[in-house]
């Protein structure tokens, strides 16, 4: 090619979809171009064409609207309008408009597909439905674990195992166990019936079924063993193996090859070869012995956040990780109150709200939480209560959760009640529902059993549950609250496109990206009686019920862990800038290819959002 | 002086009674394109050529880059890029404006085989330039030159239209305001970094196309009369 036109080669070669194109068909491009140019006011895309073409903005701007003259989409500079070549981008545009005088590149609809056909790669970008395309985005996002420290985390298991397998049939007793134990030096032991993994006992079992159950050791180990087992396989890697002993809250996993054991990992093992990792970071709060020990731990808490980011780890998984070891300290704040106070004269519960308990925390959340009591409780069981729960939300202040600013936290006598006070409490933000009740619902419908007696919980739960499932007066209120917050448009050039036209200069991730699906996954959840609590897992719930489709549910899935990534990433770039990380991201700090996974994202949630709005519109449901 | 006051045809006419045969008269053979054909129908040849100085007597012709606009669109398609070798050292004051070196030059073709593929391309087409005086001028001296005839072309110039819109808006022209390069951003036309002879004839072609619409609401069913300098 003329060299010449090497300035338009070079402007689309920094642009999806022309950026995939191998040099070849690069250089040759510029040539099949026409240029056009529109002044400002002009009717986009030009009216007097031969034929069909999609166009490139070189420079200016056009607005695209729908019938009601509504914006849809804003295109800048690069953005490249498709729709005449039968790829429908902007669903509901239906005319078009330059806001600036444009320079426009057209290249013929015949030569796209020329195009598309001899270059798979360039082809993907056209051919890819919304789902595909967000699917592709999450997977990049997780293959881009560049980093040092955390390269370590991505070793398989096989290489942390330092022994080989300490095994003993399940036929001996525990005396023998305990003896195997004491020589190999190890605080587990894998029970085998012939070659097969029948089982594991720990130091800590030794000490809870046996000693303490006052067994003989002479009985067989069989007794006292776990048989319910989680394994991981030899190639998992370290990170995940880690993600699942924090998940399961246990210690200690059997590595096995197939159905072979071949090691058993332990916490020590990972946190030898890492040391800030959340099971590192568990342990150091279960040994915690005063509150200035437990504010140390949790002031590791962003380093950590920052270094699940840049490993391989998902968002998914690091909301788990964090939310965990808030458990963890909430935990240990809960037994160090009560080693002081005593033991609680009657049974409760400590229940985390929000974000905590939907298991979405990342390492600067405020703190939700409230206490369930036995309907046992009389007057004077009053302040103990009040001074366990103070004694609570002030050591998690201290670690940096700070007070709920709505003071929606157990130090609040409204949320440290009985069974029937909090049954009644339900009855009415259900049966009636006012902007109040709906305002708690973020925090008071995402409840999660923290510590004590979780039967009292588990009763709770099941009657809101009952309540809620297949009330369409209550879940029409709750689809008006979840239109509440609604995504961008996109981005346009340094701001954020909004569906009046309005710009942004900021992008509140946050409310505008993880909220909306928050939202709706709560809809679902409560409308079906569905149990779990975080959003990921209830959209799953969701999408095997009518409610919601399974394309619909997984895009959901697939939108949230993208935002959600962002605003990890987003978040641990600010903590290693040592700044407060927070949800407010610019738009001139994403590339073009996150912007158009996020505009995909957004899409995704649109769409929810308008089969939510015509499904309970006027207070119709189904 | 007689050329002010007789048509274009009939230039042409008069200048093809002194070539018999060869690029020239085959150019001169062709009807100019009439004045009162609208735009929409016209084949516009944005040019620009580098020279080694700016005296169409003394001064050569280093290279020309051209591209058409047809239906008010700039086809790059027909964009094409010359190198000409010149028998001379290429003057240091001229090469920091082209950057064209003496071993880029010696690439090139002679003017002689040049000139006539330069005319075929723009005959009976209309000549888009900024600044007609360069290229109008060493194109009819290369013609008379070589084939001993001058060169006859509807022209349209980018710095007279600039001026005219300066004017009539009651704006005082300052230093480098007719400049390429400096009328470009008026109309939110993007930077171009290269300056080469194709690169200069696109940025002319793009130019022109702004100005068209600011002077019509419909340009294209303009006539050309409208945008003739001459």
């Amino acid at each position: 090619m003329e060299i010449e036109l090497v300035e338009i080669r070079d402007f689309l070669a920094q642009r999806p979809p022309f950026d995939v194109l191998p040099e070849e068909q690069l250089n040759q491009l510029p040539k099949i171009l026409d240029i056009r140019y529109l002044r400002r006011g002009s009717d986009f895309p030009p009216p007097e064409s031969d034929q069909s073409y999609i166009y490139i903005l070189r420079s200016g701007a056009v607005e695209l609207l729908d019938e009601e003259d509504k914006l849809v989409e804003k295109l800048g500079e690069g953005g490249v309008y498709t729709t005449d070549c039968q790829l429908i981008d902007f669903g509901r545009a239906i005319r078009g408009v330059s806001t600036e005088d444009t320079l426009l590149y057209q290249l013929p609809c015949s030569h796209l597909k020329v195009l598309r056909q001899s270059e798979p790669a360039f082809d993907r970008h056209f051919s890819e439905s919304i789902r595909d395309r967000l699917k592709q985005a999450v997977r990049t996002l997780q293959d881009n674990g560049e980093n040092s420290s955390l390269a370590q985390m991505t070793v398989e298991v096989s290489h942390l195992l330092k022994k080989a397998p300490i095994t003993i049939d399940t036929n001996s007793t525990i005396r023998q166990a305990a003896q195997l134990m004491s020589e190999k030096n190890v605080s587990s032991v894998m029970l085998m019936s012939g070659d097969r993994l029948a089982g594991m006992i720990t130091d800590r079992d030794l000490r809870k079924r046996c000693v303490a159950a006052g067994l003989s050791p002479d009985e067989p180990v069989s007794a006292i063993m776990t048989t319910d087992l989680e394994t991981v396989q030899e190639n998992t890697l370290a990170i995940q193996a880690l993600m699942t002993m924090t998940r399961l809250h246990v210690h200690h996993l059997p590595v096995m090859r197939n159905d072979q054991v071949v090691g058993m990992l332990s916490a020590t093992d990972l946190a030898r070869h890492q040391t800030t990792n959340s099971a590192f970071l568990a342990t150091d709060v279960r040994k915690a012995e005063t509150l200035q020990d437990l504010a140390k731990v949790s002031a590791r808490l962003p380093e950590l956040q920052f270094q699940l980011a840049n490993s391989s780890a998902t968002a998914l998984h690091i909301g788990e990780a964090i939310s965990s070891i808030t458990d963890s300290l909430t935990v240990r704040l809960i037994e160090m109150a009560e080693a002081e106070l005593g033991p609680a004269p009657v049974p409760y519960v400590w229940m985390c709200g929000g974000s905590q308990a939907r298991g979405e925390q990342t390492s600067h959340s405020d703190q939700d939480n409230a206490l369930l009591i036995s309907d046992q409780m009389k007057p004077e069981h009053a302040a103990y209560f009040d001074v366990l729960a103070k004694k609570v939300t002030d050591g998690l202040n201290a670690c940096n959760f700070v007070y709920c600013p709505g003071d929606a936290m157990a130090s609040n006598i409204k949320w440290r009640q009985t069974l029937s006070a909090w049954r009644k409490y339900f009855n009415t933000w259900i049966n009636k529902p006012d902007p109040m009740s709906l305002m708690l619902s973020s925090i008071f419908f995402d409840l999660r059993p923290v510590h004590g007696d979780k039967e009292l919980f588990l009763e709770l739960q099941s009657e809101i549950l009952d309540k809620t499932r297949g009330n369409g007066i209550f879940t029409a209120f709750m689809a008006a609250n979840a239109l509440q917050h609604r995504p961008p448009l996109g981005f346009f050039r340094t701001f954020v496109l909004i569906h009046d036209g309005a710009h942004d200069d900021t992008f509140d991730i946050k409310h505008r990206g993880i909220v909306p699906i928050t939202d709706i996954a709560r809809v679902f959840a409560l409308s079906q009686g569905l149990k779990p609590v975080n959003t990921t897992e209830r959209l799953l719930a969701a999408a095997e019920t009518s409610i919601l489709s399974r394309e619909m549910g997984e895009n959901l899935v697939d939108a949230l862990e993208f935002i959600a990534s962002m605003r990890i990433n987003h978040q641990a770039e600010q903590i290693r800038k040592g700044i407060q990380p927070d949800n407010y991201l610019a738009p001139d700090e994403l590339s073009d290819l996150e912007r158009r996974h996020l505009k995909d994202a957004f899409r995704v949630i649109q769409d929810m959002q308008e089969t939510l709005e015509s499904r309970y519109q006027g207070g119709r449901f189904r | 002086m007689l050329q002010r006051f007789l048509s274009q045809e009939s230039l042409r006419k008069r200048a093809l009674t002194k070539v018999n045969h060869g690029a020239l008269y085959d150019y001169l053979s062709t009807p100019l394109t009439s004045k009162k054909v609208e735009c929409e129908e016209l084949v516009i040849v944005s040019l620009d050529l580098e020279t080694t100085g700016l005296d169409p007597k003394r001064d050569k012709i280093l290279s020309y880059g051209l591209v058409e606009i047809r239906h008010m669109m700039v086809k790059l398609e027909t964009s094409r890029h010359q190198l000409i070798a010149i028998d001379e050292e290429i003057p240091e004051e001229s090469a920091v404006i082209h950057h064209i070196t003496d071993d880029q030059a010696a690439t090139g073709i002679p003017i002689e085989d040049a000139l006539p593929e330069l005319l075929e391309r723009l005959a009976g087409k209309v000549m888009l330039v900024h600044y007609s005086a360069i290229e109008q001028n060493f194109i009819n001296a290369a013609c008379k030159k070589l084939y001993g005839a001058p060169f006859v072309i509807p022209i349209i110039d980018t710095l007279v239209l600039a001026r005219q819109l300066f004017e009539r808006r009651n704006h005082t022209i300052q230093a480098g305001n007719l400049r390429l390069f400096n009328l470009r951003p008026r109309y939110n036309l993007p930077n171009y970094k290269a300056h080469n002879a194709l690169s200069d004839a696109l940025a002319t072609a793009e130019l022109f196309l702004a100005m068209a619409s600011e002077m019509f609401p419909q340009p294209s069913k303009c006539q050309l009369s409208r945008f003739l300098t001459r």
